[in-house]
């Protein structure tokens, strides 16, 4: 009794404690601002976590940034809390990171590091770091490393606080900072007088799920954090084009030759700029449905006949979003056009994105506007709905593939929505296969990103089957089911951090359908499907009777047809039997046996088989015996061998031309 | 240039009269590719005969299809496909290397080379020209290693400019260059292999001196004409290519089979022609008078007794 009135007194007196704080935080004036700059909502669109203020100078010939940073933080855990962990990315280009040792493992991204180069350096270094009233803790910050055992990974910091931030207080840490950006990396850093900066300032970590979720920097994960505020100032000098997320708040020369360009972004998770001397900018505006939607659009001079090209994808990209998912809620997009030759094409940060293409790219290679349709699609699914980069990949990567495939099939045709050149086509589910193949059964869909086998596996899981596993659930439940299910989850999760049930239930909610038997091997399982007609047969009834004439239309056949199901993936299925006679007979299959025979008597022999007759299914490893002729067509292999004999001709001339 | 398309022209006149040469060597082309691309054929007839899948890739060419296709276990490794086609290319060489006297003897003869004769002209040839061709690779290689060392370093260098186009129009530029160099080289050794064999010439060395003689003093007249007939190959194949895409529909596959035989057999011929070009300029070059020096007497001096 005595003890529990112990309990009793203490939680009163922190509970006293913790209002008597929060009041002096209040009356100390920190708070995370209200503004809004969003078209449709004159309030807040997130919970704001965070307020970063930053000024920061960047030097244009060392390529690096001396900055200062303030960071205000909303304490909204609901407990108090003492520690605070920080991202610091950029020293993850140093020899001895995670994120080095990863990509030397995997050879990742071309960066197998034969040989340490020293432009490959980058570094986040914390001058120092002082929480208002409480003091300066530059000499107490720790480097931690929660993911591995290296020690020497520096990309994660955290700082230990004597006096605990009250739920609902406020903390105020005031930073300064110096980058050393690497000539580009893993989308960040400089080449030749083109800069990108991304991921380069002190970021902290995401209170999720009851812990702090700060991970290393890995070698194919990318990001997460909390919504907020960001103001900042970039010094550049004068003849540099500035981009930026949010809005620019305002440009002023400096004496110096320099010039101070601010920006303002709401609800956002992440801000990411670039500048360089030889942008041309294009504009555009988008008409969205709540309102205007101005395009920036930062191209090289030698791509600047394609700026038309960057800008219509853009704005078919954002109608289909805004009409099948719901509105694109900020004032502004900028899309820039990358150095060439740098490793800075095709990114994501919140209004701010990077595309990719080249001097030569003939229409027909859709490779500017998948890039630009790709991180258009990140704007939502990580950009607006904000999921856990780390641990759930295949949310944003995969969920923005699909999307990714709906959009360029709509837009250019599912069978040439990758490439329509000179007779060569491909489609995304086409391209989505090729990703999947490479590694159906290694990982599954649910794993953390830093601990798939390897990144043909990421890549081929995250992105490639989980595109072609929606497209299918597609088929399941209904094209129009599965639309309102993506628009409902884009709805109620947008300016959160949902997790993988969150996205699992809305589709199950909205379909009305129990999936989890779908869920449990797509999601969870490295299951792959792979059914087969394994065998046809059709003998005559009167098999026995001698001098046996066999006539069409006539002679009556006993026909078999056995499928098998190769792999472990059970899904039901749909079989077509066609007969030489024209006619069909379609069953059912649940899958659930290994396999199946099916035995028709009719005046007709088989003509084909075929599993999955309407193509719903795209996760099939084997397009190929998913069905069975009667009789052999001989000619698309001798089509194929045709090529192959000419190329072989022409190789065999050529080597005999000059050598000869 | 009147010169050239003389030359040029005589070596058209050549290449038809002897068309023959071209049909046989096609042939072997035709025949050796084929055997190539057996395993190939085999591992596509394997996966893709009784599946309608495949109408994929008759109707058209899905390129992503196509690359599932290869990389099914059943169709085998890429590298067993590519192999034999590789091994058939040198067979088509090495043919090349043992019949090529016969036909530079048959282009140089006024009427239709017997039998015998060409293969006697091929067997009496065949150690020289094996000779003649490690001398050539010799100083090809050095030659065009230097060049196309000096040429990654060039573009290497664009690459650090901003100009994005500038490394490729160096790596086109240089490569041009370099093919010019090379074609140059390869002139000298066809006429080193035409004198090897219309002088029945023993020493390689000599010949090749020749041949680098002959190619010095009319460097212009000889690069200008093969140059005329490479731009004709090119035409051929880029035509070729233009009219498989643009006449013949995807799912014919006699139609693309006759049109890219016709490709191979024109670009074929277009390289005989060279020979040809080059035979016609080594003949005129024998029979062509040879205007020597007259010999002034020196003065003497009268004896006077």
């Amino acid at each position: 009794m005595g003890a529990r009135f112990r309990v009793v007194v203490c939680l009163l007196a922190a509970s006293l404690a913790v209002s008597a704080y929060a009041q002096t935080n209040a009356a100390g004036g920190l708070a995370i601002p209200a503004t809004t700059s969003a078209i449709n909502s004159a309030a807040p669109l997130s919970q704001r976590v965070v307020a970063y203020d930053m000024d920061a100078k960047y030097n244009a010939k060392a390529h690096s940034v001396d900055a200062t940073e303030t960071l205000t933080y909303h304490n909204l855990t609901g407990q108090p809390l003492d520690t605070f962990p920080f991202h610091l990315y950029l020293n993850a280009f140093q020899p001895t990171s995670t994120w080095v040792r990863e990509g030397k493992r995997e050879a990742t991204r071309g960066q197998d590091f034969e040989k340490w180069d020293a432009k490959s350096y980058g570094a986040e270094e914390i001058k120092s770091l002082e929480v208002v009233g409480q003091g300066d803790f530059t000499n107490q910050l720790q480097f931690i490393h929660p993911d591995d055992e290296n020690k020497d990974d520096r990309t994660v910091m955290q700082v230990h606080l004597p006096k605990p931030i009250p739920p609902d207080g406020y903390v105020q840490f005031k930073i300064k900072f110096h980058d050393q950006f690497p000539e580009t990396m893993e989308r960040t850093g400089w080449n030749r007088d083109f800069v990108l900066g991304g991921q380069w300032f002190p970021k902290v970590g995401v209170w999720w799920h009851g812990a702090w979720n700060c991970h290393q920097f890995h070698a194919y994960t990318e990001f997460f954090a909390d919504f907020g505020v960001y103001d900042v100032k970039l010094t550049v000098p004068q003849y540099e084009v500035v981009g930026a997320s949010g809005i620019e708040a305002s440009s002023v020369n400096n004496p110096d030759g320099t010039k101070t360009v601010a920006y303002h972004g709401d609800d956002i998770h992440d801000f990411a700029w670039t500048a360089s001397p030889h942008y041309l900018i294009y504009n555009d505006i988008f008409q969205s449905s709540v309102g205007p939607v101005k395009l920036r659009i930062l191209m090289q001079p030698a791509h600047w006949n394609q700026a038309e090209r960057h800008a219509r994808i853009a704005k078919e990209t954002m109608e289909r979003f805004d009409r099948w998912y719901g509105p694109y809620p900020y004032k502004t997009l900028t899309i820039v056009d990358p150095e060439p030759g740098s490793e800075a094409m095709g990114m994501e940060y919140p209004t701010f994105i990077t595309g990719g293409t080249s001097w030569f790219m003939p229409k027909g290679l859709l490779v500017p506007e998948g890039v630009v349709e790709h991180e258009f699609g990140h704007q939502y699914w990580y950009g607006m709905v904000a999921t856990n980069e780390f641990e759930d990949a295949w949310m944003d990567e995969g969920i923005n593939q699909y999307s990714e495939a709906k959009v360029m099939d709509s837009i250019f045709g599912p069978a040439t929505s990758v490439l329509n050149l000179w007779g060569i086509t491909a489609g995304e589910r086409d391209q989505d296969r090729l990703f999947y193949e490479a590694s159906a059964d290694l990982d599954s869909m649910a794993q953390n990103g830093w601990q798939y086998f390897n990144y043909n596996s990421y890549g081929g899981i995250t992105y490639g089957k989980t595109a072609l596993i929606l497209l299918s659930l597609e088929n399941v439940i209904g094209e129009d089911t599965m639309r309102q299910a993506m628009h409902t989850y884009f709805l109620r999760y947008r300016f959160t951090h949902p997790t993988k049930e969150d996205f699992l239930k809305t589709i199950e909610e909205v379909s009305g359908k129990d999936l989890r038997w779908y869920f449990n091997q797509a999601v969870y399982g490295t299951q792959v499907l792979d059914y087969e007609v394994l065998k046809i047969s059709s003998v005559p009834v009167d098999w026995y009777q001698e001098n046996l004439k066999e006539k069409k239309g006539e002679t009556e056949y006993v026909d078999n047809v056995w499928i098998h199901r190769k792999g472990e993936f059970v899904v039901p299925i749909d079989i077509e039997t066609t007969f030489d006679n024209g006619s069909k007979v379609r069953e059912h299959w649940d899958g659930k046996d290994r396999w199946v025979r099916y035995a028709y008597q009719k005046k007709a022999k088989i003509e084909s088989v075929e599993v999955d007759p309407d193509h719903k299914i795209y996760f099939d490893r084997n397009n190929f015996n998913n069905s069975r002729t009667a009789e052999a067509n001989s000619a698309p292999a001798r089509k194929l061998a045709n090529y192959w004999t000419c190329i072989g001709q022409f190789f065999a001339q050529v080597l005999a031309w000059w050598l000869v | 240039m009147n010169e050239n398309m003389n030359l040029v022209s005589a070596g058209v006149a050549i290449a038809r009269r002897n068309k023959r040469y071209v049909v046989w060597f096609y042939l072997l082309n035709l025949v050796f590719a084929h055997f190539g691309a057996s395993a190939f054929s085999e591992a596509a007839h394997a996966v893709l005969d009784k599946s309608l899948y495949a109408d994929k890739l008759l109707h058209g060419f899905n390129l992503g299809i196509f690359v599932e296709l290869l990389a099914r276990p059943e169709f085998g490794a890429l590298s067993s496909a590519t192999h034999p086609a590789t091994m058939f290319a040198v067979v088509f060489f090495l043919a090349s290397l043992v019949f090529m006297p016969g036909v530079l003897l048959g282009y140089a003869s006024d009427h239709r080379l017997p039998r015998d004769e060409f293969f006697r002209a091929c067997g009496r040839n065949v150690w020289r020209f094996v000779r003649l061709f490690i001398f050539f690779t010799v100083i090809a290689g050095i030659i065009g290693g230097i060049l196309f060392g000096a040429l990654n370093a060039l573009v290497m260098a664009a690459d650090k400019t901003s100009n994005e186009r500038l490394p490729f129009f160096t790596q086109m530029a240089g490569t041009l260059i370099i093919l010019l160099v090379l074609t140059v080289i390869r002139i000298w050794f066809d006429l080193a292999q035409t004198e090897v064999v219309l002088r029945d010439q023993p020493a390689v060395r000599k010949a090749i001196a020749a041949g680098f003689r002959k190619t010095r003093r009319n460097l212009g007249r000889l690069l200008g004409s093969y140059v005329v007939v490479a731009i004709v190959a090119l035409a051929v194949l880029l035509g070729g290519i233009f009219l498989w895409h643009a006449i013949v529909p995807p799912s014919s596959v006699l139609g693309a089979f006759i049109i890219g035989q016709a490709m191979m057999l024109l670009l074929l011929a277009t390289r005989f022609w060279q020979r040809a070009t080059a035979v016609a300029f080594y003949v005129r070059e024998m029979t062509e008078p040879v205007v020597e020096e007259r010999i002034i007497p020196a003065f003497v001096a009268p004896v006077v007794s």
